[in-house]
């Protein structure tokens, strides 16, 4: 962008070469500045993943270690015998070793958690992330389609978006109280016999409608978090409506269509796409989040998945209709379950348990798992972005 | 076509003119159908709106209760007399400081002298330590052999002792004998620990010999620091007769205290008991304050006599130092306990405790003590001086790192480059932050601690540094956190700037570095603040990277170290609630507490965004 002076002469030159080592100084040293938050970034990924790794991944057919990923948590008991060989033993098995080894046996280590694999923690971020996404795509889309179709400038507007800015700088752990207080606590639920704590009971003959909490279960944990990444949905949603060209709005009014048709038809198809690859980072942020769910919903170890409730058994001649009802509520009854997730998961054995080598094992692999989970979503939302970008190109 | 017009308009007798001029609608409560999807969206997009204030009324409903709860535990604490032991116990507290200090110069003199003998002693047992150690497996079969009952066969028991014998030896064979032991000792040490057996209950002859030198020497040592010695114990047990009516005093108000509980809680149910005389109940402490006011005088004076004995030197010149230090602390700690002694008649149980001074205890306590048998004090300034600490030094690391790398990104970078960085940096955010934490506890604790323990970097204020987890490996990685959102708000305040002036610049004669320092980054200053402080808000919100890694230790951070604070544990707001709230009981002062706690959060985040957005203001305001 400069001329080179030398070429017309100058007699500052001089000056100018020691200014130009200068900058080019500078620019390097930006450079390795920028480049140090970068080296930083992907030092981290690397290290987990080459200390994660060999716990997923097996050098053998199937190649992944399928015990981590379809099992529950468990207790690990390590046995050693005199000779010094140490087993790695499931916690129920240890005393059919420990009564096989006899004389031999020496001593016996438990650690907590560290058996096992890790599908109850994968399942319950499933089900959070779940209910969480469905509710913040509702009102986070529903949201976004007023403010940028139907809103006119004016106090509510500017309210509603005062509210999104800030409800997007609270605090997580605070949305972990506001879950705590609102879904746990005082949510409506349909009983038949209201507990004590409840603040308002409604009686509506055949049941009543009480305000007595949803407990810690996958609604409070899925809801609370659906706050937490609403204005990251509304955000993005309003970004991708507004990305529609004008024309497409006012040539379909043009044709005399109403301003929900306008929105039905000539607008959210185009807009959904880009809508649905945002909130795949939606989806991200919720499965990471860990202190809204501390007290909603996750559990430290439970020893069963959400569906494995035990229910009253079924007489034998039950009809078919009664076994349907069974599975319908066994079904529904996942959501009303505390579950365990990941990132709960990973702090308890990041800070609850002892250090050693087999808890190491079960922090690294656990670790390893929710982000290569979490790097997928992120890196699907971000290419699939991209694609859109260059598809819908108006 | 009309049909298509409107779905649900069914016009019952269509003339052509009211087909194109008004379509007839179906409606209820004068509510169509586009009014009614108009309605929809709209309550739906006060969900932000009603969500927001919904947080603040459920903290407030659980939270407000805090200051009558926690005032009437302040009026128990004080009607029940355990303010009053306070008054002495507090000021108290720092003798066992000054006591540690004075531990510590005696045991540094004491090395003087007994370094030699103790390190060759505890070398040599370290080596039976070592051996033990390696032959451990057949130790304990030998053991559990000569504990069966009935014993095991003879030539069981002598294989089994061959076994030993023969790893022993095998273990002996590869020491390395200390530098510190004399090649004859090392010899002797050799040999005796070849026939370490667990049958024998005595140690090795030759530890026992350099065991006894140690001794000797260590009791020679005594002797020529007699007058420090002497003066370490006389110190020490200067507040004896204190503690022993302070602990009886106290007693009797933990009684008192028991009491109110066991009269509120049965006032719940039926049988309510007569109130407890508060008078009656305190005369046992205000009369004896003479004698506690006798007492403080004498250990005041004890204590004085006994620093005045103190040698003006001791072994070492740190100890030296040190010993001054706690010289000059001691006026300050004797007045403080002679002025309580003064405050003792003043004291009255029946003071008045008012919200204000509840407030204060919260937002000003400096002592955050929860399930203590004694009293809980639920002050709020350790937490707030952790948080604060934490967010700041993170903010401090973050700012030049993402301002520069926006800086470099925006205006330098090639476009291959930039599409290298701006993923890596945005995707830094997708990094769960329970994640980033336990990199902390496994990675970076002991990477930050490692270093501190480079001879070449001791100039470097606190360290070596002693605990792996404390307030700078916490910041380093919120940092870390910080920095996508504070990269790219920069960014996007560097490409707002206009592109007039940059050509104006350039027009100029101005090189790249100088349009950019001097041109770019001026008129992206508020963009660039608002940045920082975004950032700022993420950080101090952030839970589980404290949780986990600042150490959790609830005490305001000792200043005295200078910059070296900042490797010390603490606690955060965000942690607190985070680690207690699982634990406590609904409705409890320390549930409300906690609350609380959320409630000042809350209100901090609201203030951050406010901040930001009154620079953002300033900003677009300056653009145009």
């Amino acid at each position: 962008m400069t001329p080179n002076p030398t070429a017309v002469g100058n007699p500052f030159a001089g000056a100018k070469n020691q200014q130009e080592r200068r900058e080019r100084i500078t620019r390097w040293l930006l450079r390795l500045v920028t480049f140090f938050i970068v080296a930083v970034t992907l030092g981290i990924l690397a290290l987990i993943a080459i200390k994660g790794s060999p716990v997923v991944f097996r050098s053998q057919w199937p190649f992944v270690n399928t015990k981590f990923l379809t099992e529950l948590p468990s207790t690990l008991h390590v046995i050693e015998d005199v000779k010094g060989n140490k087993q790695e033993v499931e916690v129920g098995h240890a005393d059919e070793v420990k009564a096989g080894l006899g004389d031999n046996f020496h001593s016996e280590t438990t650690i907590s958690y560290s058996g096992g694999g890790i599908l109850g923690p994968i399942v319950g971020t499933a089900l959070l992330v779940l209910v969480s996404i469905s509710v913040a795509l509702f009102l986070g889309v529903s949201c976004a389609i007023y403010l940028s179709e139907y809103a006119k400038h004016g106090k509510f507007l500017e309210l509603v978006r005062l509210a999104i800015l800030n409800l997007a700088g609270v605090p997580s752990v605070v949305f972990g109280l506001f879950g705590l207080g609102a879904f746990v606590l005082t949510a409506p639920v349909f009983t038949h016999m209201p507990m004590d704590r409840s603040i308002l009971i409604i009686p509506l003959g055949f049941t009543t409608l009480s305000f007595e909490g949803w407990d810690t279960c996958v609604l409070s944990g899925g809801f609370t978090l659906a706050f937490v990444i609403l204005p990251v949905i509304i955000t993005a949603s309003e970004q991708c409506l507004q990305a529609v060209p004008q024309g497409f709005r006012e040539t379909s009014m043009a044709l005399g269509a109403t301003r929900w048709q306008t929105i039905r038809y000539s607008v959210l198809p185009f807009a959904m796409p880009g809508i649905l690859t945002s909130s795949i980072l939606g989806i991200a942020r919720a499965a990471g989040e860990t202190a809204p769910i501390m007290f909603t919903a996750a559990l430290a170890f439970k020893d069963k998945l959400p569906w494995q409730k035990a229910l009253p058994p079924l007489p034998a001649d039950a009809s078919i209709f009664a076994h349907w009802e069974q599975s319908v509520s066994r079904l529904l009854g996942v959501f009303t379950e505390s579950v365990q997730a990941l990132p709960y998961h990973i702090y308890t054995i990041a800070a609850k348990i002892p250090q050693n080598e087999y808890s190491e094992r079960a922090q690294y692999g656990s670790v390893f798992v929710f982000l290569v989970l979490v790097a997928t979503l992120a890196a699907t939302s971000i290419w699939l972005r991209r694609r859109l970008r260059a598809k819908y190109r108006w | 076509m009309p049909a298509d017009l409107n779905n649900d308009s069914t016009p019952s007798r269509p003339t052509l003119g009211s087909l194109l001029l008004k379509s007839q609608r179906r409606t209820f409560l004068g509510v169509d159908k586009q009014k009614a999807i108009r309605f929809f969206f709209a309550s739906n997009s006060s969900a932000a709106v009603i969500v927001l204030v919904l947080i603040m009324l459920f903290l407030l409903r659980e939270g407000v209760d805090f200051l009558p709860t926690y005032r009437h535990e302040l009026e128990t604490y004080q009607h029940a007399g355990l303010e009053f032991c306070d008054l002495v116990e507090q000021p108290l507290a720092e003798h066992q400081q000054l006591c540690s200090k004075l531990r510590r110069v005696l045991s540094a003199s004491l090395n003087t002298i007994t370094y030699q003998a103790r390190s060759r002693r505890d070398a040599a047992y370290q080596q039976m330590r070592d051996v033990e150690e390696e032959t451990r497996l057949q130790r304990a079969v030998l053991t559990n052999a000569l504990a069966e009952v009935p014993p095991a066969a003879l030539e069981k028991l002598a294989q089994l002792r061959q076994e030993l014998l023969t790893a022993t030896q095998l273990a002996v064979s590869r020491l390395a004998v200390p530098p510190s032991l004399t090649p004859s000792e090392g010899w002797q040490l050799k040999r005796d620990l070849a026939l370490l057996s667990p049958e024998s209950a005595e140690p090795p002859l030759v530890l026992e010999l350099l065991s006894a030198a140690y001794i000797r020497v260590d009791t020679e040592a005594h002797a020529s620091f007699k007058p420090l010695v002497e003066a370490v114990e006389a110190f020490e047990a200067a507040p004896d007769e204190l503690h022993t009516l302070l602990n009886t005093l106290k007693k009797h108000a933990r009684e008192t205290k028991a009491l109110v509980t066991d009269f509120h809680s049965s006032g719940k149910g039926h049988g309510r008991k007569d109130p407890i005389d508060f008078a009656s109940r305190i005369t046992p402490l205000t009369s004896r304050i003479p004698e506690l006011s006798g007492r403080i005088e004498a250990y005041a004076q004890r204590a004085q006599t006994a620093a005045a004995s103190l040698p003006p030197q001791a072994g070492t010149p740190q100890a030296t130092k040190m010993l001054s230090e706690m010289r000059a602390m001691l006026p300050g700690h004797l007045t403080e306990m002679r002025a309580a002694a003064g405050k003792l008649p003043q004291w009255s149980y029946e003071k008045r405790v008012s919200y204000f001074k509840v407030v204060l205890a919260f937002f000003f306590g400096d002592a955050w003590i929860t399930n203590s048998s004694w009293q809980d004090f639920f002050g709020f300034i350790p937490l707030l001086v952790g948080s604060v600490l934490i967010a700041v030094l993170a903010v401090l690391i973050a700012t030049p790192l993402s301002i520069i790398a926006a800086i470099y990104t925006n205006q330098f970078a090639s476009v291959r480059e930039q599409d290298f960085i701006k993923p890596v940096i945005e995707f830094i955010q997708a990094i769960p932050s329970v994640v980033l934490g336990f990199i902390g506890i496994s990675v970076l604790g002991d990477v930050i601690k490692d270093v501190s323990h480079v001879s070449w970097l001791q100039w470097l204020p606190g360290f070596p540094i002693q605990e792996r987890l404390n307030m700078f490996n916490a910041a380093c990685l919120l940092a870390l956190m910080a920095v996508p959102t504070m990269f790219s708000l920069a960014e996007d305040a560097l490409n707002n700037v206009p592109r007039a002036y940059i050509d104006a610049s350039d027009a100029l004669g101005a090189t790249k570095l100088q349009t950019v320092f001097r041109v770019i980054v001026p008129s992206a200053r508020s963009g660039i603040s608002a940045a920082v402080l975004l950032g700022l808000g993420r950080v101090i919100g952030e839970t589980m990277v404290v949780l986990l890694v600042a150490g959790n230790r609830i005490a305001i951070p000792d200043f005295r170290s200078g910059l070296g604070v900042v490797f010390q544990p603490a606690h955060t707001l965000t942690g607190i609630i985070a680690q207690e709230l699982g634990e406590v009981s609904r409705g409890s002062a320390h549930w409300q507490a906690l609350f609380m706690v959320g409630i000042v959060l809350f209100v901090i985040s609201l203030l951050v965004n406010w901040c930001a957005r009154a620079f953002v203001r300033r900003f677009e305001l300056s653009k145009s």
